[in-house]
């Protein structure tokens, strides 16, 4: 099968980032101080080949780029200052802005101005729409009610609304990125499902990316001890990483459990209720640990603790900002809830809440935030495939 | 061994013609001494009456030894000298030396080789290799036995080098020869100095232009009034002996040619290589778009307005195609060595001229050697990439319908898949072929290689001397090379022609064929065989005699068995002398 190269991928890449890439001779060294390039795998030094000579279909379809948690050790150890690390960072951006049909993602990370402004129009967007449904009466009642001023009706449905779409754009990116994967890992449908030992096969490469490299973190955890034992516990990458997952997760629970309370008819949205209160014991330790990890990672990336930390794009800055305004303000609405005399600027904190998550919501296949969607399936045929190599 | 004979014609014991001889053998640390019995072939031949020393040695080369053996011949006043060790490849000038310095002629000595020929050959026969030794050393003495003392010929030599091409290995030459003191012809086949390099724009690795180059080299030899330039001319005549020959020269005029002689006393010959020419269809040549990489270099070098174009259109992306009509299997099987960095040079000034080209380097092995590395990162770091194709599966080259090219190759990075490159400009990476010089390679015997380039004695120890006395060559009518590796060999020619010429005349090995005038009949058998044409005949009283000039005689020996009258003699190794070795060998009374 003869592949044509296209001679403009390399000038394109550069957009995304990656300027170094060209010294690169391919001599493997970063493949060999990988702690993940095992089984053969032959990253970074394949997928940067793959760039260099111009075979997109390729570069896109390697699940190598995603199995890569850019902990440095081969921009480090490159003879020829490639940058390894930093070009498998731009490869995953150049990815998520292919998979997805828009061409939003492609303005965010190589135009960034223009993504700012569009994330900030975004935001403003969801707030005004939701000003011109607000009662602005009901700023001055006794209580805070926060339902009133904004009704939980049409919090609920915008929400509902945005992760339709969030899903339909998500699911576009990831259905194309599967194929690309599965075409050039030559996996077909009998493969994951022709067969009961498929299935069980399909099974076992879902638990393993989904629970234990997602959830668990285990080979971010064990292998990377790029950051051991120099770095303290405290701002592991992995750790850090796990906390905003997990904290993310455990407030995306508290939602549903709140939903699900009111479904049940034992307790309203905006409610008062308890520290004890599952949902909001759940939400206040979530909250804190997301706001932990982004926090975190933010001093990080301001301060370059860590060679995976020493570049950062305005996509990185972008999806951190968002994360932390979310929960930053969350624990604001937390204190005004609960300040005896209900202040004024709890709506307004509110309100830039609200907009703000639906943003975050809504932007998850075009920003950073893409990588949750599109790791998973990687390392499902990581997995995979490590399994036909036994 | 005490009954040892004497050799005829000498007389015994107490008589004052017998010889003194200092008979050394050699332990070689055991290369010898491991195999053969050193001590019993010490006892074989010390009674022999001619022997006054006889020893053996742990290593005859050594320095102390080399100072005993002086000490020897001046004291016991030895008038031979033989030493069993090695070949005589490797010590017969450290052992001739060691007789000079002991004032004993160096032709008195023999050097009788028991490790190449005995030790090592027959390690598993000790005793078979002791007496094998023995018959070796006893053949050694016998020869010496006859030794006459000899001396040098001594040639008066001419201090001018003719050096034919004038391209910049020629040119370089000229002034080297001319500041080392000698005076110098240069002879240039074409109407104008300079050769290939003369017509290119900025080369590697100095951007300096070609053109710049030459031109900096013809002012300095204008700026020197010993050296000769002749253009438009050829050598096509040498005769004369070594260190003064004298060279015709053919000049071709406006109006008329005119033949003029020079004496020289050396030739240079630098006269180039030429580029490969691709046939049509090889590798696409032919099809629009599809250069050669002189032609290639060129279109780059007149390149203005910060775009490269190609017939009105614009260049965007360039293939090169690497060892076109080198390093194959069938056909040219040697590598250029330049062409290399030529390429990965000219995508250097592609990429200054419009950094936005891209540049796919399809290659089998980018030998950009040395300093080249610099230029290899440089064009890769500007963004060239260098894909390895395999050696048996060359690229494809194709015309596309919309009248571009695409190249389809396998690289070996990322295959086993074909990749289609489609690109603007097929770049052919032609590499050097020897230049077609039938006439001058026949008028001086140059030797040749399997590959057509001109041959030296060895590359490594004689890299300009060729089997042909006086005649260096240098450069690329050598072998493919660089513009710099070329000037040096010059110079190496340079300092050759210095050591042969500086002195007013020079020493050979008196090692030559003698006639004996009286037995010569003139027959003539012996003119024809002579392979270096230094036997002549000149008449005499009784009709004709041979005549040999040492001066042209190699020391080869063919004509002595040939002469039917037995009239001819190899000094160093005469009838006599071989006859008396092989009665040493067979340990016999002597053949009468």
């Amino acid at each position: 099968m003869t592949t044509v190269v296209d001679v403009d991928l390399m000038a394109d890449l550069k957009k995304f980032g990656a300027t170094d890439v060209s010294a690169c001779f391919s001599c493997g060294t970063c493949t060999a101080i990988c702690p993940l390039a095992d089984d053969d795998a032959t990253f970074p030094r394949r997928v940067i080949r793959y760039a260099q000579v111009g075979l997109t279909d390729e570069l896109l379809g390697a699940k190598e780029l995603w199995t890569c948690y850019h902990c440095g050790l081969c921009s480090q150890s490159c003879p020829t200052k490639a940058d390894p690390g930093e070009f498998m960072a731009t490869a995953r951006r150049y990815a998520i802005a292919s998979y997805e049909p828009t061409g939003l993602a492609r303005v965010i990370y190589t135009r960034p101005k223009l993504g700012t402004v569009v994330a900030v129009l975004v935001a403003a967007f969801f707030a005004l729409f939701m000003l011109t449904q607000a009662d602005l009466g009901g700023i001055h009642s006794p209580t805070l009610a926060l339902f009133q001023f904004v009704p939980s009706e049409l919090v609920h449905w915008l929400g509902v609304g945005t992760m339709v779409a969030m899903f339909a754009a998500g699911a576009w990116g990831v259905v194309r990125m599967t194929r690309a994967l599965a075409r050039r890992d030559g996996v077909t449908w009998a493969d994951v499902a022709g067969s009961r030992a498929a299935l069980r096969r399909s099974a076992a490469a879902a638990w393993s990316s989904l629970g234990v490299e997602s959830l668990g973190q285990r080979r971010f955890r064990e292998d990377c001890h790029d950051d051991q034992p120099a770095e303290p516990l405290w701002r592991r990458r992995w750790l850090v990483h796990a906390l905003t997952i997990w904290g993310f997760l455990g407030l995306f629970g508290a939602t549903l459990i709140d939903y699900g309370l009111e479904l049940a008819g034992i307790k309203m949205t905006g409610t008062p209720i308890p520290l004890w209160y599952p949902s909001r014991a759940l939400g206040t330790v979530a909250g804190l640990s997301l706001m932990y990890g982004v926090t975190v990672f933010l001093l990080s990336r301001w301060r370059r603790w860590t060679p995976a930390h020493a570049t950062s794009t305005g996509s990185d800055w972008l999806l951190l900002t968002l994360l932390w305004i979310t929960g930053c303000t969350g624990f604001v609405i937390e204190v005004a809830l609960y300040a005896g005399q209900p202040p004024v600027w709890g709506y307004w904190f509110f309100l830039l809440h609200v907009a703000v998550a639906m943003e975050l919501m809504l932007m998850v296949p075009f920003t950073k935030f893409a990588h949750a969607m599109y790791r998973p399936v990687a390392l499902f045929f990581y997995a995979l495939a490590r399994d036909r190599v036994r | 061994m005490s009954e040892n004979p004497t050799a005829p014609g000498l007389p015994g014991d107490d008589e004052p013609g017998r010889r003194r001889i200092g008979v050394y053998i050699c332990h070689c640390g055991g290369n010898i001494s491991d195999y053969v019995d050193v001590a019993r072939v010490r006892a074989a031949i010390a009674d022999d009456p001619d022997v006054m020393v006889a020893e053996t040695t742990l290593f005859a080369c050594a320095d102390g030894q080399q100072h005993t053996m002086v000490h020897d011949i001046q004291n016991q006043h030895l008038d031979g000298l033989v030493v069993a060790s090695c070949s005589p490849k490797l010590h017969t000038t450290t052992f001739r030396g060691v007789s000079r310095r002991a004032d004993l002629n160096p032709y008195a000595y023999t050097q009788v080789n028991i490790r190449e020929q005995d030790s090592w050959a027959h390690t598993d026969d000790h005793e078979g290799a002791t007496e094998r030794a023995i018959a070796l050393v006893k053949a050694g003495i016998a020869k010496t036995r006859l030794s006459t003392p000899l001396s040098p010929l001594r040639v008066e030599t001419v201090p001018a080098t003719m050096v034919v091409g004038g391209g910049v290995t020629g040119l370089r030459t000229a002034i080297g020869l001319a500041d080392i003191g000698l005076s110098v012809i240069v002879v240039e086949r074409e109407a104008e100095l300079g050769g290939w390099l003369g017509r290119l724009g900025p080369t590697f690795p100095h951007d300096t232009p070609g053109r710049d180059q030459i031109a900096g080299l013809v002012a300095q030899i204008a700026q020197r009034p010993t050296i000769t330039v002749l253009t438009d001319a050829e050598l096509v005549g040498k005769t004369g002996s070594f260190g003064n020959y004298t060279a015709k020269v053919h000049v071709r005029g406006e109006t008329t040619d005119e033949l003029r002689q020079f004496q020289v006393g050396t030739f240079v010959i630098a006269t180039g290589a030429d580029v490969y020419s691709p046939e049509v269809g090889e590798l696409g040549y032919g099809i629009d778009g599809v250069v050669t990489l002189h032609e290639f270099g060129t279109l780059v070098d007149e390149a203005t307005g910060g775009a490269l174009t190609w017939h009105g259109r614009r260049v965007r992306s360039i293939a090169y195609v690497y060892c076109v009509g080198n390093r194959q299997a069938e056909g040219n099987a040697y590598c250029s060595k330049f062409c290399c960095a030529a390429t990965v040079h000219a995508s250097i000034k592609v990429s200054k001229v419009d950094p936005s080209i891209r540049q796919f380097h399809l290659h089998r092995d980018v030998r950009a050697y040395g300093r080249y590395e610099l230029l290899y990162t440089e064009s890769r770091e500007r963004g060239s990439v260098y894909l390895r194709y395999p050696d048996d599966a060359p690229p494809a080259i194709e015309q596309s319908a919309d009248g571009r090219l695409a190249v389809t190759l396998v690289d070996a990075l990322t295959g086993p898949d074909e990749l289609t490159i489609p690109v603007d400009l097929v770049v052919l990476v032609t590499g050097m072929v020897p230049r077609q010089n039938e006439a001058l390679t026949s008028l001086l015997k140059l030797p040749t290689g399997d590959d057509g380039f001109y041959n030296e004695i060895h590359p490594k120890l004689r890299p300009v001397e060729t089997v042909v006395d006086g005649v260096m060559i240098a450069g690329a009518c050598q072998g493919p090379k660089p513009a710099n590796e070329a000037v040096s060999g010059g110079l190496a020619a340079v300092t050759q022609s210095a050591g042969i010429l500086k002195r007013g005349f020079a020493e050979l090995d008196p090692l030559v064929a003698t006639v004996n005038e009286a037995a010569c009949t003139g027959c003539g058998e012996c003119l024809t065989t002579c392979p270096y044409d230094a036997i002549s005949a000149y008449p005499c009283d009784t009709g004709q005699k041979a005549l040999v000039s040492a001066a042209n005689c190699k020391g080869c020996g063919g004509c002595v068995p040939v002469c039917p009258e037995d009239a001819i003699d190899l000094l160093g190794y005469t009838s006599a002398q071989m006859l008396a070795a092989i009665d040493g060998l067979a340990d016999r009374e002597p053949v009468a």
